[in-house]
């Protein structure tokens, strides 16, 4: 009897003791479907004439026969986009827009932090650049992104594609060319629109099954010398280093950009 | 009883402790007290509009005021060069704050008389530079010549010991340095209040220098208030910025972003032979970056001639005439070159007259007068 008040603090403690942290305790989740999933790493690669791009030398011939070389290209990619054949479909979401530059190794790997839910994929596709939504000016303030940024008075937002080298021109003279892709203008009359100059780019043999937990890695080649051939033959000698205000030559590269993207390999 | 009591006691006792301190891990802790070291975070002021959030601080070296205060003294104390008094040289020397923190005279001459391989850059906005630092871009956090045991890891760290051995900068050697340091009576309290130790080591003069060149950020030109809407830029100055933006002038893609530069490396068609052992080639062996050098930020363009890395050109006039009608072609020229073989832009001289007048938008008064920049009133 005498210990009573004692137990009672005792039990009154124990109490306490064990309802101390209940506030900090988390809240039981509603369960959720579980679904399966693997995951997805890209490499990227850049080739001329079906072969990886030899940078820096004068080596190849374009569809108009222009001597050319390529010192580097820089590029977005955007609304990666994985498919499958009953119709759905999983968006990169973990990061909308990607950059790629040939002079930063790091950028050629992308390690996809998405959660891709497993079965069969038949085709990828994605924006070549950034649509037309999204390309506003100063969402990169930071390098290397900020950097492609495409100036005010040409529209704003940002290049889509920084393509650089050297070109032998009619008078056998090495001139510098920039094939760079952002807004255009078309001026007709006293009208003039914007042209944002980003495509989507569907890219063939690229099915594939993911399983759980596994990761495919996933080669996207960009065909430089596809640029310049089909359907319009690019000649260097007519559109000359500059394009940034020239939609004609801009509006041809996109055209051309159809078949610039394939699959090197999935595995 | 007694022993029940006790154990009773005892049980209490332990847990109330249990009770209190159950929750420890989600309480944050509470540092010892240290009333002798705490330093006050120094917290860059990333400037309105789109500037770079990404800043170049190493984790080993975090931004305090105490150690920009002492930075700042030592960046001006030109007994740094452990000279006699007669021969004092700082930082500040040549790197002057009405220059933008270069000498606005070309090359410079160290304490001996021995003149700098190049002109100078100016240190401003270096807390965002990634890229590099000097015109060579030399001094970078992967390059492996700058993460050994005497080096402090490729950052404006390593400048400063750079600086103090170079013979045509202080010609001495860092011992000398923080032996004149240490004989200086104000300079052990500055220590302990930026390190928590009033043991002074080079590498804490380093610390404490790069800290304060962290902190000289230039944002308050004409240009920028235009942006923020407190100036207007003059018609001539508008058409100015359309040749500096469009491939008119073609200015942007080595000079754009809002730093006025990429802090990338070009050969801009200055000149057909190549023999100088410090340009990008002797840091990447890359022929494409044969003759090529850091594109210098043209904010305070005006404060900050003779131009190039070797100073050839003394007015903002003839780099703009250099870069209209002077291009040399070599094969090593950067693609952006794009006027290259017309010789440069071929601007009418009205339009030269604009591209020069937006230039002088982008030198800003605020910056070379702001005193936290300036030399101490109390050092010789």
């Amino acid at each position: 009897m005498k210990n009573r008040p004692h137990l009672f603090i005792v039990i009154l403690l124990f109490t306490f003791i064990f309802f101390s942290c209940h506030k900090e305790k988390p809240i039981d989740p509603t369960p959720i479907t579980t679904i399966d999933h693997g995951h997805i790493v890209f490499k990227f690669a850049h080739y001329v004439d079906n072969q990886p791009a030899i940078w820096d030398s004068m080596m190849y011939i374009n569809a108009a026969l222009n001597h050319y070389m390529v010192t580097n290209v820089q590029y977005f990619i955007s609304n990666i986009t994985l498919h499958k054949s009953d119709g759905s479909s999983k968006l990169i979401t973990s990061k909308s827009i990607y950059y790629i530059d040939s002079d930063i190794p790091s950028t050629l790997t992308w390690s996809v932090s998405d959660e891709i839910p497993i079965g069969s994929y038949n085709s990828i596709s994605f924006t070549f650049g950034i649509d037309s939504v999204h390309n506003i000016s100063n969402i990169f303030v930071n390098p290397p992104e900020d950097g492609m940024f495409w100036p005010e008075p040409m529209g704003g937002g940002y290049h889509m594609m920084k393509l650089n080298g050297k070109y032998i021109d009619t008078a056998s003279v090495v001139c510098n060319f920039n094939t760079h892709i952002g807004k255009g203008r078309v001026i007709v009359g006293s009208d003039t629109t914007m042209v944002n100059n980003s495509f989507t780019a569907s890219l063939p043999s690229s099915s594939f099954t993911l399983t759980k937990d596994a990761t495919k890695e996933i080669e996207i080649i960009m065909n430089i010398d596809s640029w310049y051939k089909t359907p319009n033959v690019y000649d260097h000698n007519v559109y000359g280093g500059s394009i940034m205000n020239n939609q004609t030559a801009m509006g041809m590269l996109v055209q051309n950009g159809f078949d610039v993207f394939t699959i090197g390999y999935i595995h | 009883m007694k022993i029940e009591k006790i154990f009773f006691t005892g049980f209490l006792i332990i847990s109330l402790i249990d009770v209190l301190t159950s929750c420890k891990k989600d309480t944050p802790l509470t540092p010892e007290p240290n009333t002798e070291y705490v330093p006050t975070p120094y917290t860059i002021q990333i400037p309105k509009g789109y500037w770079p959030t990404q800043l170049n601080i190493p984790a080993n070296n975090p931004m305090t005021v105490e150690g920009v205060e002492l930075g700042r003294y030592l960046f001006y104390d030109g007994r740094l060069c452990g000279k006699t008094n007669d021969t004092l040289m700082s930082c500040g020397t040549c790197h002057q704050q009405a220059h933008s923190f270069e000498n606005g005279i070309g090359y410079a001459h160290g304490v001996t008389g021995i003149q700098t391989p190049h002109v100078m850059l100016p240190f401003i906005n270096l807390v965002f530079n990634n890229s590099g630092y000097l015109w060579n871009g030399k001094v970078e956090h992967n390059n492996p010549a700058y993460n050994t045991p005497t080096t402090y890891g490729g950052n404006i760290e390593d400048l400063c010991w750079m600086s103090v051995v170079a013979p045509h900068e202080f010609h001495s050697d860092t011992n000398h340095a923080r032996e004149a340091i240490k004989n200086i009576a104000i300079y052990p309290p500055m220590f302990e209040k930026a390190f928590g130790s009033k043991e002074i080591t080079f590498k804490k003069i380093s610390m404490a220098i790069a800290q304060f060149i962290r902190t000289l950020i230039s944002s308050d030109s004409k240009f920028d208030k235009s942006l923020r809407g407190e100036a207007q830029l003059t018609s001539s100055e508008l058409n100015g910025y359309d040749i500096f933006m469009t491939e008119k002038g073609d200015c942007f893609h080595c000079h754009g972003t809002i730093l006025f530069t990429t802090n990338l490396f070009y050969n801009n068609a200055k000149d057909t032979t190549f023999l100088d052992p410090r340009d990008r080639y002797h840091v990447t062996y890359n022929p494409v970056d044969i003759g090529a050098y850091k594109a210098p930020t043209l904010r305070n363009i005006a404060l900050t001639g003779p131009y190039m890395h070797d100073g050839r050109f003394a007015t903002l006039d003839a780099v703009i005439n250099f870069y209209n009608e002077g291009l040399i072609w070599s094969p090593y020229v950067s693609p952006f070159m794009t006027h290259l073989n017309q010789g440069g832009d071929q601007l009418i001289q009205s339009d030269k007259d604009d591209l020069r007048a937006f230039l002088l938008t982008l030198t800003d008064s605020t910056f070379i007068h702001n005193p936290a920049f300036s030399k101490p009133a109390d050092l010789p």
